[in-house]
């Protein structure tokens, strides 16, 4: 198989796990209106009579569903949550962001709680900002965002505002020191997935619109705006946290510098989180596989970064070249 | 583009500026502050409980009664995304299922047993006589008969009249919810607003 099928294979993949991850959390909130019928009236007919036939034919379909996982009490006490905080069948996964949070204005962390975000930060160590383009619901939003956008440039100009690493730093700081002032909460409206699982889960659940839905037209009008995934790339926090641990990761692209074309830039030009696989870089790097997707001569693969520094030993000029241009 | 000195403190400078402006939401004419709203059972002393609570909905998304409500900006930036129990339109039903899925231990894990229940504080029942139908000569006792510990925390007494004690009152709200006056004659003081009272009074 060549590294340009393996590249549209990653996108494709990455696609297909973020919206298994939105498909979750509208589970999640749908199984909460489902455990209320369940204990309030524990018969489709009975639903019916209150709430009409389409909640009902609702009732069936989650009953059939939900019962699969046993007793809804029991099982809504393992699972539950969004991106920010979840619980899949009894683990916890913590956000860092909001471990940090707590523990600044606490002082002291629960031990689940804790372990929860060993989960995310081991992840990003191992393949790096990985969260970004596999797990994160609103990253798929401004994904599609910047197809628009790629699309759309053939007929109108999208400005691409210059800006450096140091904006979201700020936006961390600034966050933080507004969670210790009110509550943590109010990331709910900073950082993009915790918006798009309040807006659902308060849709769903409550049947109301969230604040989380302007600051998520805010996303979208800075998307368009102002660049590329100007939201994962500039102001996401998380993302930034996880682009610096993630650095340096396990496995992320390589390069076969042999193989590689001097005058070619195409791997740079179509990755919109401004990566530069040309020039050997990985930090930001998410692996969702778009470079590999275009690169003419096939050059670029997903391993780890030693691999290939055996191979590649003699071709030291190359790379050199490369740097040049 | 150039990574400068200058470039790097105004970028975080304007990062850090820009969550700033969120609070402006709340300054948003709107609904009134709502004060009197309870806090989930097994919830700590209201500082506490906001420096803990991550505003995750977990507790929200769990509750079989549904009475949970995720706050909004109408109560201020410093309750945001913090759950609460309006007793009036639904109150708690003491089941425990939000203390044993919080993530932070924001609400203390409690047994779903008697027990369990003796141990929550979500604040103090409160009786007005002057709008109880019981103790003007029409027998209700409607409140009784909701009350999830019956013959400690309220006692009825002659054409059923109530007896609220205090001490062993745990605050759900089942009793304001069920009571058929309207206004309702029995209401929850939550215990933040005890707490904050106390505080004020120089008692604690």
């Amino acid at each position: 198989m060549s590294n340009r099928l393996r590249g549209w294979h990653l996108m494709f993949a990455s696609v297909i796990t973020r919206l298994c991850v939105l498909i979750i959390i509208i589970l999640l909130a749908s199984w909460s209106i489902y455990l209320n019928y369940k204990v309030g009236y524990n018969n489709a007919r009975l639903v019916e009579l209150a709430d009409g036939k389409l909640v009902a034919t609702f009732y069936r379909m989650s009953d059939w569903f939900f019962s699969c996982f046993g007793d809804p009490v029991a099982a809504m006490q393992s699972n539950g949550g969004m991106t920010w905080s979840i619980r899949l069948f009894g683990v916890q996964i913590t956000d860092p962001i909001a471990a940090t949070s707590v523990f600044l204005n606490n002082g002291q962390l629960a031990f689940g709680f804790f372990i929860g975000a060993l989960i995310p930060l081991s992840l990003a160590l191992l393949f790096g900002r990985v969260f970004c383009s596999y797990i994160c619901p609103a990253s798929l939003l401004f994904f599609t965002i910047g197809r628009l956008r790629r699309l759309l440039g053939r007929f109108f100009y999208f400005p691409e505002l210059p800006m450096n690493r140091f904006f979201a730093w700020g936006v961390l700081c600034g966050g933080v020191v507004l969670a210790l002032v009110t509550t943590h909460g109010i990331w709910a409206l900073i950082l993009p997935y915790f918006a798009v699982g309040q807006t659902i889960f308060h849709a769903i659940t409550f049947g109301v619109m969230h604040v989380a839905v302007f600051s998520i037209l805010f996303f979208i009008v800075v998307d368009f705006a102002l660049g590329y995934q100007f939201t994962c790339r500039h102001i996401c926090p998380t993302g930034r946290l996880l682009g610096v641990i993630g650095a340096k990761p396990l496995v992320s692209i390589r390069r076969d510098a042999s193989a590689c074309i001097d005058d070619c830039h195409s791997c740079e030009q179509v990755c919109t989180f401004m990566v530069s696989p040309k020039k050997d870089e990985t930090r930001d790097c998410s692996l969702c596989g778009e470079c590999m997707s275009v690169c003419p001569a096939s050059c670029l693969s997903v391993g780890t970064k030693k691999a290939i520094d055996v191979s590649s030993s003699g071709i030291v000029v190359n790379t050199d070249v490369a740097s040049e241009v | 583009m150039k990574l400068s000195r200058r470039n790097m403190i105004v970028g975080f400078i304007a990062g850090a500026v820009l969550p700033a402006l969120i609070p402006l939401l709340a300054k948003i004419p709107g609904a009134g502050r709502l004060k009197r709203f309870l806090r989930p059972p097994g919830a700590k002393s209201e500082k506490e409980f906001k420096s803990l609570c991550i505003g995750c909905a977990q507790c929200a998304n769990v509750c079989p009664n549904n009475c949970i409500e995720m706050q909004g900006f109408e109560d201020g930036a410093d309750n945001f995304l913090l759950p609460m129990i309006i007793a009036r339109s639904k109150a708690c039903i003491l089941c425990m299922a939000c203390t044993q899925v919080c993530p932070t231990d924001a609400l203390t894990p409690m047994p779903a047993t008697k027990e369990g229940m003796r141990a929550v504080a979500m604040g103090k029942a409160v009786l007005s006589p002057d709008l109880c139908y019981s103790y003007h000569g029409r027998t209700c006792g409607a409140c009784y008969r909701s009350c999830p510990l019956p013959g400690e925390a309220m006692t009825i007494g002659l054409f059923e009249k109530p007896t609220i004690h205090e001490d062993k009152c745990v605050g759900c709200g089942l009793c304001e919810q069920s009571c058929i006056h309207m206004p309702q004659a029995i209401r929850i003081i939550p215990a933040h607003e005890i707490e904050s009272k106390e505080l004020r009074h120089g008692k604690a």
